[in-house]
């Protein structure tokens, strides 16, 4: 099966990057925050491309998550697996407040509020200084000695593969079923018994759990928390993403994350200053996507090796 | 607080108000016609504001007329910029699925916003207002700065225009059959793609209008144009889809709000739209002169 | 003469019951003043010219209107107000006119869905659909008994116009209702598929005996079929009767069957 293979790789690549000094620790790191903003995509799929929802705040629930990870170990002394824990659950909280009110609206109106519901956040975070240290952040979160580059690596895979497991598990099941054919069809849904609100309402709550649970992993792995883990332009990366990938397939979001990190990084080394154009590079490759490929590489994949796609 | 204070902190909110309805007026225009809600409505926005500064610095500082060319020139050069917009992308997106749409406008928005970064750098600007605008006058034995109540004057001429536009005029006409029946309106041998291509253009000029008008009523920086656009759709979705009474009420709601919340909590004042839109979701999801979806 | 109408009525259970229903919209009156009782276990046939207002009145009884005026009772059980998802749960399901399927999902995942919903299987989070075996078994069932079991995982959206309508009847069907209503059933249909389908619901009325409500322009197919019909004319209820009584009915040939004389 190629997932196993694929995983077997992913177990064996920190070891072989580890050769390579600091600049395979470099690597180690880069592939690191691969793996947890891909589960950070794969938790927005949920409700992007599987409810058909468009959500411009979903980096809130990743920043919720952690903001919850370093102010639990910096400033509780909490230990790093409880406040593992409790990053997604905070995460799920936030989302089940904001899905309340963004899922009483469809489509644009969905689209908008839940944008502005993350800037709320992001406000929030930014103007309270005492205690989420606002434009500063937090900084110095204790993380345990056995946790190195490599063991953080392969701490943060494993999840990763559980959390995968976990949503496509929840996609391929009875209510995975139900948000697919809210997508279909709103009116018919409601015309066949679901209360579409309610449905939309908990894949709301799932996809920002899992958001928290990257958002968390990803605090641990910087050893800081900054406000700008909630800013929309990190949504947008996760749409992106999501998108380049591929909607509507459940291992899109994964490579078009991983795609994208990719290129940056890549155009970083070749030089600066193409950094500095990499919004409007970004842009662009979206303009590209919904125009010409609107679903994704795992789309132009299976059209160009002859699979029919039935969902 | 003094009733001059408390004059000019709601004059202020007002001429935000106004210039929020002109802006939002155009994007509200461009739903109805072509049911495709741009994202990127805030950041020409923004352009307007900056292409505005950039000239003005070609031009005599303080001057009357330097102001009225660049309330001349600018809303059509971004309406032109809108028309660049329409017939490379938005045609293409007209009868995709919402999703792809909203996705577009996004890309837009983010290109637009970087491109604006790139070119006029992140430091704050303003455009100097003409001298005859510049100070106060006299109102009921306070003074009030002439450029708000300048705006105050502008805008409702504004809201007259478009009703003007739109119902008194062959045009105006097109626009509003095409809004009901599009299809009807294409029966009739009318060209409804230029009917479409022209109110784009048109939300586009109101929204470098806007911009204009911004840019020397207070300080523009990079951030403004995302800022707008939340701000027009809770104009949207507080006053009711299609209703332009209803934009130029919640506009003026807004805009008076967080001026008035600015005073005991300013570093909350920002998200009094925020709040706003969470409220009447809650008491009345289809806004306040919109129609019940049942 | 009145105690026998009093004997008939003590008889008869009214599933469906209309009073002074009144629809307007933005200031049109759509449906004005309608009165109606279906007995349970009835057949009947709704008709009228176009714009009579026979969808919307569909659409007041599914919830997805809200009445101006008027009152709703389903099984004695006021409905008027309620939403469609609750409307449903009571037992009521309709077809549309203009199909309304889910066209990315294959034939068999549309009637699955309907199935689960209908069995409050929803909040299963765990089990792949796949492993469902009853579901799967009672939605072939229904693809059998509607006569489209041999294309179970083709994508819906691909298929003729005339089986994506009996897709949609099938869905209703799936929700085991008490009242089926079916919007123009055969509109869009070649004349063998609108045999066809009459058929389909005949043979489910004789089988599943539930009461079903249908619209219809094809004079044929309504006075074949129907134990009663019921004629709405600009929103109001012109007259009701048995076919034979309609076909004879002055108003009615002077509103509606004038423009199409057999």
């Amino acid at each position: 099966m190629v997932g196993g293979v694929v995983i077997l790789i992913l177990f064996a690549l920190p070891f072989f990057l580890a050769q390579f000094g600091k600049s395979g620790e470099f690597w180690i790191w880069v592939t690191t925050e691969m793996i947890i903003m891909a589960l950070f995509a794969t938790s927005l799929n949920l409700v992007l491309g599987y409810g058909g929802m468009v959500s411009f705040g979903h980096a809130a629930f990743f920043g919720v998550g952690a903001y919850t990870v370093a102010l639990l170990m910096k400033k509780a002394g909490v230990n790093m697996v409880l406040a593992l824990m409790a990053a997604p659950c905070m995460a799920a909280l936030a989302a089940a407040v904001v899905g309340w009110f963004c899922v009483r609206l469809i489509g644009l109106y969905f689209a908008i509020l839940t944008l502005a519901f993350g800037q709320l956040l992001y406000m929030i975070v930014f103007q309270w200084y005492t205690f989420t240290g606002g434009d500063d952040g937090i900084h110095g979160i204790p993380k345990p000695e056995f946790l190195g580059p490599v063991n953080y690596y392969l701490l943060c895979l494993i999840i990763f593969i559980v959390c995968f497991l976990l949503m496509r598990m929840i996609v391929n099941s009875s209510f995975g079923l139900s948000i697919r054919i809210i997508r279909e069809n709103l009116d018919r849904a409601k015309f066949i018994g679901i209360n579409v609100r309610r449905y939309q309402l908990v894949n709301f709550i799932v996809a920002g759990f899992f958001a928290g649970v990257a958002g968390g992993l990803f605090t641990e792995l910087n050893r800081f928390a900054q406000t700008e883990f909630l800013h929309w332009s990190r949504s947008g990366d996760a749409i992106f993403a999501c998108l380049v990938g591929g909607m509507y397939s459940f291992v899109g979001p994964t490579i078009g994350s991983s795609v994208l990190i990719f290129l940056h990084i890549f155009l970083q080394q070749i030089h600066q200053s193409l950094v500095e154009i990499w919004a409007i590079f970004l842009g662009l490759i979206l303009l590209g996507v919904v125009l010409f490929a609107p679903e994704g590489l795992v789309g132009l994949y299976e059209k160009l090796t002859g699979k029919a796609k039935v969902d | 607080m003094s009733p001059e204070f408390f004059l000019f902190i709601l004059i202020n909110g007002l001429s935000q108000g106004m210039v929020l309805f002109i802006v939002a007026s155009g994007l509200s225009l461009v739903f109805g016609v072509l049911r495709v809600i741009n994202f990127a409505h805030g950041s020409l926005y923004m352009i307007g504001a900056f292409l505005a500064f950039s000239l003005s610095t070609l031009l005599p500082s303080g001057s009357l007329w330097s102001f009225i060319v660049l309330m001349i020139l600018v809303p059509p050069a971004v309406a032109l910029i809108g028309l660049g917009l329409e017939i490379p992308l938005f045609r293409r997106i007209y009868d995709k699925e919402h999703l792809l749409q909203l996705l577009l406008t996004y890309a837009l928005l983010l290109i637009l916003d970087d491109a604006c970064r790139l070119i006029w750098g992140g430091d704050i600007r303003n455009v100097a207002r003409p001298e005859i605008l510049a100070g106060s006058i006299e109102f009921l034995g306070l003074f009030l700065p002439t450029y708000n109540v300048f705006i105050l004057v502008v805008g409702p001429m504004i809201a007259l225009g478009i009703w003007f536009l739109l119902h008194r005029t062959r045009t105006g006409n097109l626009i509003r059959a095409a809004v009901s029946h599009p299809e009807m309106v294409g029966a009739l041998g009318v060209n409804v793609s230029r009917v479409m291509t022209g109110t784009f253009m048109l939300g586009c000029w109101l929204a470098g209008l806007g911009g204009v008008l911004m840019s020397a009523l207070a300080n523009i920086d990079l951030g403004i144009g995302m800022e707008k656009i939340i701000e027009c759709f809770a104009v949207v979705v507080i006053g009711g889809l299609g209703s332009i009474g209803g934009a130029l009420l919640s506009s003026v709601i807004l805009g008076v709000g967080v001026s008035l919340i600015q005073l005991p909590l300013s570093r909350f004042a920002i998200v009094f739209p925020y709040f706003a839109m969470a409220l009447i979701l809650i008491i009345r999801p289809w806004g306040l002169f919109g129609k019940p979806e049942r | 003469m009145i105690e026998m109408t009093n004997d008939r009525m003590k008889t008869k259970h009214f599933i469906l019951t209309i009073k002074d229903l009144v629809k307007s919209f933005n200031g049109n009156t759509v449906i004005s003043d309608v009165n109606l009782s279906i007995p349970e276990g009835e057949l009947s046939a709704i008709i009228g010219p176009n714009g009579a207002g026979k969808t919307t009145l569909f659409n007041l009884i599914t919830g997805y209107h809200l009445p101006s005026r008027g009152t709703i009772y389903f099984e004695d059980k006021s409905i008027a107000g309620m939403q469609p998802f609750d409307i449903v749960r009571l037992g009521i399901a309709r077809s549309f006119q203009i199909t309304n399927i889910f066209p990315k999902l294959s034939v068999l995942e549309n009637v699955v869905a309907t199935v689960i919903t209908h069995q409050k299987g929803n909040l299963n989070f765990v089990t792949p659909t796949t492993k469902l075996k009853s579901v799967y078994d009672r939605a072939y069932q229904i693809l059998k008994d509607v006569g489209l079991a041999d294309r179970p995982h083709r994508q819906s959206g691909t298929l003729a116009h005339g089986n994506q309508k009996i897709l949609d009847i099938a869905l209703a069907l799936a929700m085991e209702p008490k009242l089926l209503l079916l919007d123009e059933p055969t509109a869009g249909m070649s004349p063998e598929e609108r045999w066809r389908t009459v058929d389909l619901v005949q043979r489910l009325w004789e089988k599943l005996k539930i009461t079903m409500l249908f619209i219809e322009h094809d004079m044929d197919i309504v006075f074949g079929i129907s134990q009663k019909v019921r004629v709405l004319c600009y929103g109001t209820m012109l007259a009701e009767g048995t076919p034979k009584e309609i076909s004879k009915n002055e108003k009615v040939i002077e509103a509606y069957l004038g423009e199409e004389v057999d």
